[in-house]
């Protein structure tokens, strides 16, 4: 068949089928749009935020654990970072992942550099408080023993710490479940997305409870799951 | 390492936003000022009911369940989720957004107003009660007084989160800055960051304000913190 | 001994901050291989998911491999993904195109002389636009048909007949020569008030007679209902909006006519019934985008 052939003919429009009666008029709560929609909307959202937190919730942790050590050991270094971690997390993170986008582009990148920031502060805040607040006698009677500075830091300050930073742990990931819903304005991954575009495809309810649903229920999942994991970590605490 | 970091976008887009500041004074001023009536209200009526109950329950040193639970509820609602699920109770554009944001603002001030109050050291409070002060009189005397940073810094919190929700309430119609910063098709990458950069500093700017505030009210003694 | 480790630890997790974002921005790095992946680019609302999913699913049905990323953003966005080689094919609308990226002056007069300004430009910067669609999705004037008839109505000039004139249009539409500057100047609609749209849907407004009409894109679903009228806009105010494929000349090059008779066999099809049934189906009916363009294609015999 010729191109030109093919131009010549008016398209045939084929019938898409309707939508059902409570999806075309927006009904509170379709479980059917949930049902046909769950493998290609919703479950590629929770694996992609699902994925969004965990990678900023490491990276976070393993810059936050590098600079409370810092801290420890120089207690001067404590001001400004703290200092950076707090001018960090005032900025609005919507605005925040603006003003990354020149820089990283609308790129997964972006949103991890913003939650990994927001992560920064609760977690080296309770990371260093949890070092700290090991008992003073403890320390020296460590040192006592004879174990070196570092032996002390691995065997008997951080098993310390452990519930501090796991309750750090469990704020941080919690917020950054919550935080990475507005992803969704930059890049068209996690659970923000499903709800942007209820949203502004005149506030289509059905998707909107489905996705906020979802988020809220990780966010209670992880943290559960976070406290369980915490009272393993010590078992010598009834935490 | 630059070019992987840069290759879509580049830095010139900040002073293509600084340039916008300067074109627009005007909207940005308009924006601005929605922008802060809004979470200002937000604040006003997150604080009238949180406060006091957080104060309350604090002294009394009941339901400190109530107050973690409500803390960990609060962390675990995207601003997002709850601005959409507003939309669905209303759709008077100052009426959602407002109930969205109270929601959010509520946790950080009572949660932090409750162990701020719980917290005081017990000993000064019994050596009070020993002198024969009232209930209300080592309330507002002792244990308010001594809670303050910790309160102002709920307040603080709250303050942040709400002016940074409100910006994303402008998909909802709640106006202020947001509506700049989510309407990239009319104001261009220069428009949108140059508003984040305004919001930023009028959160900054609020923050230190409160920050301040605290510095003041507290110089005059120790606190318990 | 701790300084050491610390510092050590330190510079670890520097080093893993500073990889991971490298491999993540290195693989999402477009190939520069000797035959470039097609890879279709889509802007962020329904109209261009479905133009997306009707030209990859046309191109896989003729046996072309294509790589997809959806909804990039608005023009600005999608053209420097364009020019920094994220993708190599993205379907643009003419006259965005030709006035606000190009930039032409003054604004052509005929959609195929936009058409031709649009292309022009393009070609400069090594690529090139394939066969427009019979569709245009531009902004309009739109009124209740009860209105239309009641003051005869045909066409935006016609518009001089009626009392207290007011059009609910989009931000900044009250400063563009192509809204709502066009209507006061180009049409002497001198007394017209603008009313800003927001969430509130403008077929709301236009329903209740909050404004006498209102901008509905030409292909947006609600003017499939015959409840409301868009008004011929005889002086061409807000231009012309064919959508014409822009593809990298690399891609024309490397796979030759067929690709190009597949992709503009496609954009034939496109009437602005067929756009506002397909929008219909996505925005009303809930259905997928993939859906629909796949159903559309096998009723054309084109996938």
């Amino acid at each position: 068949m010729s191109a030109f052939a093919v131009l010549a003919q008016q398209p045939v429009i084929p019938d898409f089928g309707t939508g059902s009666k409570c999806e075309t008029e927006n009904h509170t709560f379709c479980a059917g749009w949930v049902a046909d929609h769950w493998s290609d909307t919703l479950q590629p959202a929770l694996l992609q935020h699902i994925k969004l937190a965990v990678i900023a919730v490491a990276i976070g942790f393993v810059l936050a654990f590098a600079a409370a050590l810092v801290a420890y050991r120089y207690r001067r270094a404590d001001q400004p970072i703290g200092l950076l971690s707090d001018f960090l997390y005032t900025i609005p993170s919507l605005a925040l992942f603006q003003l990354l986008v020149p820089l990283t582009g609308l790129t997964v990148t972006t949103v991890e550099v913003a939650l990994v920031s927001y992560t920064l502060l609760i977690l080296y805040r309770n990371i260093l408080e949890g070092l700290k607040g090991v008992p003073a006698d403890v320390r020296e009677a460590a040192r006592g023993m004879g174990l070196s500075r570092l032996q002390s830091l691995v065997r008997v300050e951080l098993p310390l710490a452990v519930p501090s930073i796991m309750a750090g742990v469990r704020i941080a990931t919690v917020s950054t479940i919550s935080i990475a819903t507005i992803a969704a304005f930059v890049i068209p991954e996690g659970l923000g997305r499903p709800i942007y575009i209820g949203i502004t495809q005149d506030i289509f309810k059905t998707e909107i409870i489905a996705a906020g649903g979802l988020a809220i229920l990780l966010a209670l999942a992880a943290d559960a799951l976070l406290v369980m994991l915490g009272r393993a970590l010590t078992p010598w605490r009834n935490a | 390492m630059i070019r992987v970091l840069a290759d879509t976008f580049s830095w010139g887009t900040f002073p293509d936003a600084i340039r916008f500041i300067i074109d627009h004074p005007g909207l940005l001023w308009h924006k601005s000022v929605q922008h802060l009536e809004l979470s200002g209200a937000a604040i006003g009526i997150a604080l009238l009911l949180a406060l006091p109950l957080g104060i309350v329950l604090g002294h009394l040193g009941r339901g400190s369940f109530v107050a973690i639970s409500v803390s960990n509820l609060g962390r675990a609602l995207p601003s997002l989720v709850l601005i959409a699920f507003a939309l669905l109770v209303s759709q008077h554009f100052f009426v959602n957004n407002m109930l969205a944001l109270v929601v959010l603002g509520v946790p950080p001030i009572l949660t932090n107003a409750y162990f701020g109050i719980e917290g005081v050291d017990r000993n000064i409070v019994e050596a009070a009660r020993g002198m024969g002060m009232s209930g209300r009189d080592i309330l507002w005397r002792i244990e308010f007084p001594l809670a303050l940073p910790l309160i102002i810094a709920g307040i603080r919190i709250a303050a942040v989160f709400i002016i940074a929700t409100a910006t994303i309430a402008a998909i909802a119609g709640g106006g202020g800055l947001g509506d700049i910063i989510v309407n990239q098709a009319t104001y261009r990458l220069a428009g949108v960051v140059g508003a984040s950069l305004v919001v930023s500093l009028i959160a900054f700017g609020v923050a230190f304000l409160l920050t301040l505030t605290r510095k003041l009210l507290t110089r005059s003694y120790v606190s318990a913190d | 001994m701790v300084r050491k480790h610390a510092r050590r630890a330190v510079k670890a997790a520097f080093a893993l901050a500073l990889a991971i974002p490298i491999v993540l921005g290195g693989t999402a790095n477009a190939q520069t291989t000797a035959t470039p992946t097609i890879t279709v680019g889509t802007k962020n609302f329904t109209e261009a998911f479905v133009l997306g999913q009707l030209y990859k699913q046309a191109l896989e049905a003729k046996g072309f491999k294509v790589a997809y990323k959806e909804n990039i953003g608005s023009s600005e966005l999608i053209d420097t993904a364009l020019t920094s080689g994220k993708i190599n094919f993205y379907p643009e609308y003419t006259g965005v195109l030709a006035l606000n990226i190009a930039g032409v002056k003054p604004a052509p007069k005929t959609a195929a002389a936009t058409y031709a300004a649009a292309k022009a430009f393009e070609e400069k910067r090594g690529y090139t636009m394939l066969r427009q669609t019979p569709f245009f999705d531009a902004d309009s004037f739109t009124v209740l048909t009860s209105t239309a008839r009641k003051y005869g109505l045909k066409t935006i000039s016609d518009l001089k007949k009626v009392p207290n004139l007011s059009y609910g249009g989009y931000p900044e539409c009250d400063k563009r020569i192509t809204c709502l500057l066009g209507l006061k100047q180009i049409y002497g609609l001198k007394n017209i008030k603008f009313v800003q749209l927001g969430t509130i849907p403008v077929t709301k407004l236009i329903d209740s007679g909050k404004v006498t009409g209102g901008d509905i894109f030409t292909t947006e679903p609600a003017l499939a209902n015959p409840k409301y009228t868009a008004l011929i806009d005889n002086k061409h105010i807000f231009g012309f909006q064919n959508v014409a494929p822009i593809v990298s000349k690399k891609i024309v090059a490397a796979y030759g006519a067929k690709f190009t008779n597949a992709v503009n066999a496609v954009s034939a099809k496109l009437t602005n019934a067929a756009m506002i049934a397909m929008n219909k189906a996505v925005a009303v009916d809930k259905k997928t985008p993939a859906a629909v363009a796949g159903a559309f294609l096998k009723a054309n015999g084109l996938a």
